[in-house]
């Protein structure tokens, strides 16, 4: 799955990003350079416009300017077949195909390498087969989608993304419908994708989460980058007043420093 | 150069890390492979198609047989050979065979048309006449028989002249072929009613020469459909076919939501634009030779799916289904009653309790009715 080039080829390019709704931006002046090989954690309040920036960088909606690179290519330059070869993008509630089998799910993911003369070549074959492997669902391969656990079926989900083999992976919240088990699961597998030198931008709601995992944090709100950087050194008390308008403790975890969110209750004194 | 090789059968590991790799070619196909080309067989598809021609076949022999004053087998055999008396030759090549061929062409282009319309739309009831088509073909037939001095009722091509215009006000009124298929799907209902009162219209006003021709066309009949029909017919069919084929590979995504088919490297609005356009062509030239022929652009793809498996989208397998429910439809209607039925009124008789049957019977994929 790792190639020298890939590793060296820039992630992901997003230079002066506008995008929107006629009379109403969301995304606004939006730049982000994320090198091959990390995890980017976008956090903030509903509606702080994450989501449509995700799927501006995803060539799901088209900006009004700037521009998005990935692997070095303009990606709304491209066809959307062979942007699909630079950007996989999760969203948060996925629809599958009825009946759809978990190898069957995956082999969906080499469409953009397919065509009526090319329907599964052996690169296809080690594709599914590697991302199965990768994400721990070999084992499920014939079966059903629909008769699995929500964190089993996450990771199937994951598998069909990887096995699109794009230098770019966007996960929409991919924890938010897990328990903390699965969840960790998931992310602990988010972080092997990207040792393996794919970028990966999630958008995540859960702070301590996006802290823990992510190597660079962009905080967002109302549609401008607010706060960058290393997750410990950018999440703070006012960063998490401004973002949400909650007063909270910020703690180190113990065994990484990796900052903690703990909301303060406003009526915690009263009661003492 | 070319190797083939069963599925089921691959057991070199992908991966080192893992043992026990899983076989991920899909379980229903074979897998052809030759140099950086490759091809996927579905056996269950293959299999049906290749039962369906043998039964196609059978059928078209009963079709040039079948008729109300009867013709044995070997006087049938001697007509096609050109060796029976003239009167009989001319009767299987010049009548039935013509009329049997077209009847073919329209039941397969029939067939491609519902499949394409009922994946765009993900729903089994959907058809190209929800669009309009039949409602257009009919209006352009009858604005033309009407205008005419002769009364006459033919030239095929007004039917996709019609279809394509009644289903681009549909679209154009609908917002764009890029819209969701409801959403079209919901315009055409109220744009063809409108269309096919216009056309009532314009038939009320007629004599009843022209009015019993029109009404014979528009319950879909076959009557009298030559090699001039035929040929032009089959042409269009081999132009549409393999683009109707080359969607359908595409139209599988469709099955995701739109979010992740447009990530998976499809682009949506020409795939439904261009599914759609291709139905419409390929409907209105049906209604065109046949007229609006009822119940077999809904019932080809449905049957074609049994056969084919949930998970296809079975574009071949519709047109081989279609072409033979209206070569049985048409030779029933030949022989089931002292006057020939138009194939229409056959189709539609057998069309109401199959349209139940699809209503009621649950799909055993999902479980769902």
């Amino acid at each position: 799955m790792t190639d020298a080039s890939r590793e060296t080829a820039p992630g992901l390019e997003v230079t002066a990003l506008h995008a929107g709704y006629p009379g109403r931006p969301v995304v606004q002046n939006v730049g982000l350079t994320v090198p091959a090989g990390q995890v980017v954690a976008i956090v903030g309040p509903n509606g702080c416009g994450k989501s449509t920036l995700l799927r501006t960088v995803a060539r799901l909606h088209r900006p009004e300017s700037g521009t998005v690179r990935a692997g070095g290519e303009d990606i709304w330059e491209l066809s959307r077949r062979r942007a699909a070869h630079r950007v996989a993008l999760l969203p948060q509630s996925p629809r599958a195909p009825e009946a759809v089998t978990v190898a069957g799910l995956v082999r969906y993911g080499r469409h953009p390498q397919q065509g009526l003369l090319r329907q599964w070549s052996r690169e296809d074959e080690n594709a599914v087969r590697d991302a199965l492997a990768a994400t721990g669902t070999t084992e499920l391969a014939a079966e059903r989608l629909d008769r699995l656990s929500g964190g089993q079926r996450q990771r199937c989900w994951l598998a069909m993304v990887l096995a699109q083999h794009t230098p770019v992976i966007l996960l929409d919240e991919p924890t938010s419908a897990l328990d903390l088990g699965h969840a960790v699961e998931v992310l602990e597998l988010v972080r092997e994708v990207a040792a393996t030198g794919r970028t990966v931008v999630m958008v995540q709601h859960d702070l301590a989460a996006a802290a823990r995992y992510a190597d660079l944090l962009v905080a967002m709100k109302d549609g401008r980058v607010v706060a960058r950087g290393k997750p410990e050194e950018v999440v703070d008390e006012a960063l998490v007043k401004e973002l949400y308008g909650v007063d909270a403790d910020i703690l180190g975890a113990p065994g990484d420093g990796s900052p903690v969110v703990v909301p303060r209750a406003r009526r915690l004194t009263k009661r003492g | 150069m070319t190797d083939l090789k069963a599925a089921g059968r691959t057991s070199t590991a992908g991966s080192g890390a893992h043992t026990g790799a899983a076989d991920v070619t899909p379980p229903d196909s074979t897998v052809l492979r030759g140099g950086t080309l490759s091809w996927l067989l579905p056996r269950r598809s293959a299999l049906a198609a290749a039962l369906l021609v043998p039964v196609l076949v059978v059928l078209t022999a009963l079709a040039v047989m079948a008729s109300s004053t009867g013709m044995s087998l070997p006087e049938t055999v001697s007509g096609l050979l050109g060796t029976g008396d003239p009167g009989t030759v001319m009767i299987v090549r010049d009548f039935r065979l013509p009329r049997i061929f077209a009847g073919l062409m329209v039941g397969a282009a029939l067939g491609i048309a519902g499949c394409l319309t009922q994946t765009l739309a993900g729903n089994r009831l959907a058809t190209p006449d929800l669009v309009g088509v039949n409602d257009g073909a009919t209006a352009a037939v009858v604005a033309v028989a009407a205008g005419s001095t002769t009364a006459v009722v033919g030239n095929w091509w007004l039917g996709p002249i019609g279809a394509v215009a009644a289903a681009a006000i549909v679209v154009l009124c609908a917002g764009g072929a890029g819209s969701a298929g409801y959403r079209v799907l919901v315009t055409g209902i109220g744009v063809s009613t409108f269309i096919g009162a216009v056309g009532d219209l314009i038939m009320s006003r007629e004599n009843d020469n022209t009015a019993g021709g029109v009404f014979l066309w528009a319950v879909g009949s076959l009557n009298g459909r030559d090699w001039g029909v035929g040929t032009p017919l089959a042409l269009v069919l081999l132009v549409l076919v393999p683009l109707a084929l080359a969607v359908g590979h595409r139209l599988q995504l469709l099955r995701f939501d739109d979010d992740m088919a447009a990530s998976l490297g499809v682009d949506l609005r020409r795939l439904r634009a261009g599914a759609l356009a291709l139905a419409v062509a390929l409907a209105g030239t049906a209604v065109g030779v046949g007229g609006p022929i009822a119940f077999v652009a809904l019932a080809a793809p449905v049957l074609a799916q049994r056969l084919a498996g949930p998970t296809r989208v079975p574009i071949t397998g519709s047109a081989l289904t279609g072409a033979a429910l209206i070569a049985a439809a048409d030779a029933l209607g030949r022989v089931a009653a002292p006057v020939e039925l138009p194939v229409g009124v056959v189709t539609s008789v057998l069309g109401g309790p199959f349209l139940l049957w699809v209503l009621f019977r649950p799909d055993r994929a999902t479980g769902k009715a």
